[in-house]
């Protein structure tokens, strides 16, 4: 299971080798710079070209599939619209839907739709095609469909006419347009209906027809999904002719096909390589914010961990600018609470810190009854602080883990290390809820809603992995929802985060940056991160 | 020989009738699920729609039975992960397994033999111990380490040979060559030593036996001794060997496939077991496990026809 971290760190050393070889011509001077940028082109974008992206499975081509994970998604972004898109100021922007508002009850939302949609067989997208996609595949819970559950507030859609719906809630939710633009794209009704759509392996597998801006042209398992421009956008036709999805497993591969010209972006999930790629001339890597944060959780049914001075015990002990400054190279910050920095409006600072602190650790754990041993564990009543910490073998997760582990050793708390395959550990942690503590991340859309995991309703089955369960974060999480004033939405969530940041249901680690590798024949891309900037892909040009 | 075969058809029925037990109960023992029901954000409600949309609400034994019953009738069911038929997806993959796996057979028997010769003719000598050498060096070095760094040589250093991928349709002969180099030669670190010493070990017992010296003291040529006399039988454990190497090429696909980013059966098994894709798993194996009889099949029929001792068995 250490293979890929042996591969990685084989792989820097060779690189480091070879970079002492020489062989790096590099002379920056084609990297975008900031002046460069800022000398916005006025003119019109280079039409042409073609480029090509890392995927490390198989997708399938129907972004509410069960099956349809990240490596769907991205493809999924380009094939398929939803009714709103990630803004570029991280509000949720027009795509399918020119404009929406919610009823004075916040109970009905009105979405007017652009009338000149054509999927990509050329049939006309309607109001008919949102109401397939939502009252047939994601409300109804038998299906299963990949995210539904996002949609728990929704009733039902309904037709006004060809080129407005009506979303029908069954409790007030401002987030509604953002979970609108979050994988939740749009299905042609008139070649789904009527078929088993997820085993329609002709739409799922080999010709999905959306109305994205790139279409498929051929696939080929284990090896590419090759894409072709839609004349048709209703944006305007994408600069780029030709986007091809390569299907590589192996991230070392992502690597070296990036510093040999055969992949122009993708995300690095690994630092390792990072200085070597820094030096290539035709690359850059370029730090982006993303909706994102790491945690740890301790078992709220566990009643060793129910004591709030015990999570910020937790809090003191570990060194999170350490795995920041070591592991992660710098690009991350110091998490406090659920809601993310890039939420410029609703993100705020003023809430408890924790620093790390070690003996303060220890004093917090002594004030709720326990006495170091003589083996420099904490007990109480005769029994030692000992538990399970769980982790998922997923990029940097062991190894920080471990530095965790320490940390929480030389606290006098007994940890042993559990490491899982991302499938034993789902089954275990998330489905049983067995576990005492487990190691994991969120991400969400461009929202502060984090309802469903926080909610106690969603305790013991949903996303709520610790199981936390407290009436006042329940009262501010609803309050959340039903508040569509930004201004007053902003003070309810600032109000949420200074109550995660005491309270620690969750005990946050950092707010990630993603590093966006990006050939430097690519530009027009949006400063988002690489998901969001996908969105955006007809934009993209290739610099001539 | 008739009884023989029979004999054999019979004992590899067992054999495929055994993995496929042990896989299916295995696979479905293992903790978690396929992986549209293990995503971090699914909730038990979704959960549960999509394990009785999958039968995974059965009990592990009627889902064996089931699963049975189709098999003998040609039909292993459709990926859980896809919802395609099993077969389809084995038959995208299963032509470029056997691309890299045949060749890098032919490469290792050709270069093998001629180099266990070399080495048996030149015993005790610079290129007998250079030989030797080089052959537990490629069966020490760990072939994923071997595969990055060959990558970043001929890759991205010296840019000469593709750094993963199959060739795209329509490119030269020698375009096509260029992307097998790199696969064949890590694939081949996995058979190509043993072949050596199994040759040069055969080839030492053989050119000892009195027929040589006799036919060397009738003054026949070195050559004709060698290539004629002597290699006939001292090819006959290295077709034996064949038998074995097989299953260890498959392995080592595995691995040479996901650092190569090669679209076969190797990559596809992995991917099939990290979802949890049931009867993906059970089709691979199964299709890997006659694989492996097929070939031992033939090597005893072959076996059989070069040794005159087994031939009335």
């Amino acid at each position: 299971m250490k293979k890929s971290t042996i591969l990685s760190v084989l792989f820097t050393m060779l690189l480091l080798l070879l970079a002492a070889c020489g062989g790096n011509n590099s002379s920056q001077s084609d990297a975008p710079t900031d002046d460069a940028s800022s000398e916005e082109t006025s003119s019109s974008p280079s039409q042409g070209g073609e480029i090509a992206i890392p995927i490390v499975g198989d997708p399938i081509f129907n972004p509410w599939h069960p099956n349809a994970y990240a490596e769907s998604n991205v493809v999924n972004r380009i094939l398929f619209s939803g009714l709103t898109k990630p803004g570029k100021d991280t509000a949720p922007a027009p795509s399918l839907a020119t404009e929406w508002s919610a009823s004075e009850d916040g109970l009905t939302w009105t979405f007017k739709l652009r009338d000149d949609v054509k999927w990509h067989d050329g049939e006309a997208f309607t109001a008919d095609d949102v109401v397939f996609t939502f009252n047939t595949l994601v409300l109804d819970e038998s299906k299963g469909a990949n995210g539904a559950s996002n949609f728990r507030a929704l009733d039902e859609v309904t037709k006004v006419d060809d080129a407005t719906v009506e979303f029908h809630l069954n409790r007030p939710w401002a987030s509604l347009p953002a979970y609108l633009g979050f994988n939740a794209e749009i299905l042609p009704q008139h070649v789904l209906e009527g078929t088993d759509v997820w085993n329609n392996t002709a739409f799922n597998k080999e010709t999905p027809i959306g109305t994205g801006p790139y279409k498929v042209e051929t696939y080929t398992s284990g090896q590419s999904v090759v894409l072709t421009a839609n004349d048709d956008y209703f944006l305007g036709r994408p600069n780029i002719d030709k986007v091809t999805y390569k299907i590589l497993a192996d991230v070392n591969t992502h690597i070296a096909q990036a510093m040999t010209q055969e992949l122009d972006i993708f995300s690095l999930e690994d630092t390792s390589s990072l200085e070597r790629l820094q030096n290539v001339a035709h690359l850059s890597v370029e730090p982006r914010n993303v909706t994102k944060y790491y945690w740890v959780a301790v078992n709220q049914n566990n009643p060793t961990f129910q004591d709030v001075k015990f999570r910020q015990a937790i809090m003191h002990a570990i060194n999170r600018q350490a795995i920041i400054d070591n592991i992660l190279k710098g690009y991350a910050t110091i998490a406090d609470a659920a809601i993310t920095p890039n939420l410029e409006t609703y993100y705020t600072n003023d809430v408890a810190k924790y620093d790390y602190n070690p003996e303060k650790a220890k004093a917090l754990l002594e004030e709720i009854g326990y006495i170091m041993n003589s083996d420099g564990v904490f007990e109480k009543d005769g029994e030692p602080l000992s538990f399970q910490f769980d982790v998922a073998v997923q990029g940097d997760l062991v190894t920080i883990a471990q530095l965790i582990q320490q940390d929480l050793k030389a606290v006098g708390m007994d940890v042993e290390l559990v490491t899982l395959d991302w499938n034993s550990m789902i089954q275990k942690d998330v489905v049983e809820r067995n576990y005492d503590m487990m190691m994991n991340w969120w991400t969400y859309p461009d929202d502060p809603d984090v309802y469903a995991q926080y909610h106690s309703s969603n305790a013991d089955t949903g996303n709520n992995i610790p199981n936390y369960k407290d009436e006042e974060m329940d009262r501010l999480l609803t309050l959340g929802q039903e508040t569509s004033d930004p201004a007053k939405r902003a003070e309810v969530y600032k109000e949420l985060q200074a109550y995660m940041a005491e309270q620690l249901p969750y005990q946050y680690l950092w707010y990630p940056q993603e590093l966006v590798v990006i050939n430097n024949k690519l530009e027009n891309v949006p400063e988002l991160n690489y998901g969001g900037t996908l969105h955006y892909i007809n934009e993209w040009s290739i610099k001539q | 020989m008739a009884s023989f075969l029979l004999q054999r058809f019979w004992q590899s029925i067992l054999l495929v009738f055994i993995v496929s037990i042990l896989t299916f109960f295995l696979i479905n023992l293992a903790p978690g699920g396929p992986s549209s029901m293990m995503r971090m954000d699914a909730t038990e409600e979704e959960r549960q729609a999509i394990s009785a949309q999958l039968g995974l609400d059965k009990p592990v034994i009627v889902r064996y039975g089931e699963w049975l019953g189709n098999a003998v009738r040609g039909d292993l069911g459709d990926s859980l992960s896809s919802g395609q038929p099993v077969i389809q997806r084995i038959a995208e993959r299963f032509p470029h397994t056997l691309q890299l796996t045949i060749l890098t057979l032919i490469v290792s028997v050709v270069i093998g033999m001629i180099l266990g010769i070399i080495a048996a003719m030149k015993r005790n000598r610079a290129s007998d111990y250079m030989i030797n050498f080089i052959a537990v060096i490629g069966l020490s070095v760990p072939s994923f380490w071997l595969a990055i760094m060959l990558i970043l040589l001929f890759s991205v250093t010296l840019q000469w040979l593709p750094s993963s991928g199959v060739p795209p349709e329509g490119v030269s002969l020698w375009e096509q060559i260029k992307y097998l180099i790199l696969p064949v030669i890590i694939l081949s670190t996995s058979t190509l030593p043993t072949i050596v010493r199994f040759m040069r070990s055969s080839m030492l017992e053989v050119i000892s036996q009195n027929y040589v010296r006799t036919a060397r003291a009738k003054g026949v040529k070195e050559s004709v001794v060698i290539y004629w006399h002597a290699m006939r039988n001292a090819l006959i454990p290295v077709v034996s060997i064949v038998g074995v190497l097989v299953p260890r090429l498959l392995g080592g696909a595995v691995i040479v496939e996901s650092v190569f980013g090669w679209p076969g059966m190797g990559r596809l098994i992995v991917e099939a077991a990290n979802s949890r894709d049931y009867t993906l798993v059970m089709g691979v194996t199964i299709v890997v496990t006659l694989l492996v009889v097929l070939t031992n099949f033939i090597v005893d029929i072959v076996y059989s026809k070069i040794d005159p001792r087994v031939k009335n068995f």
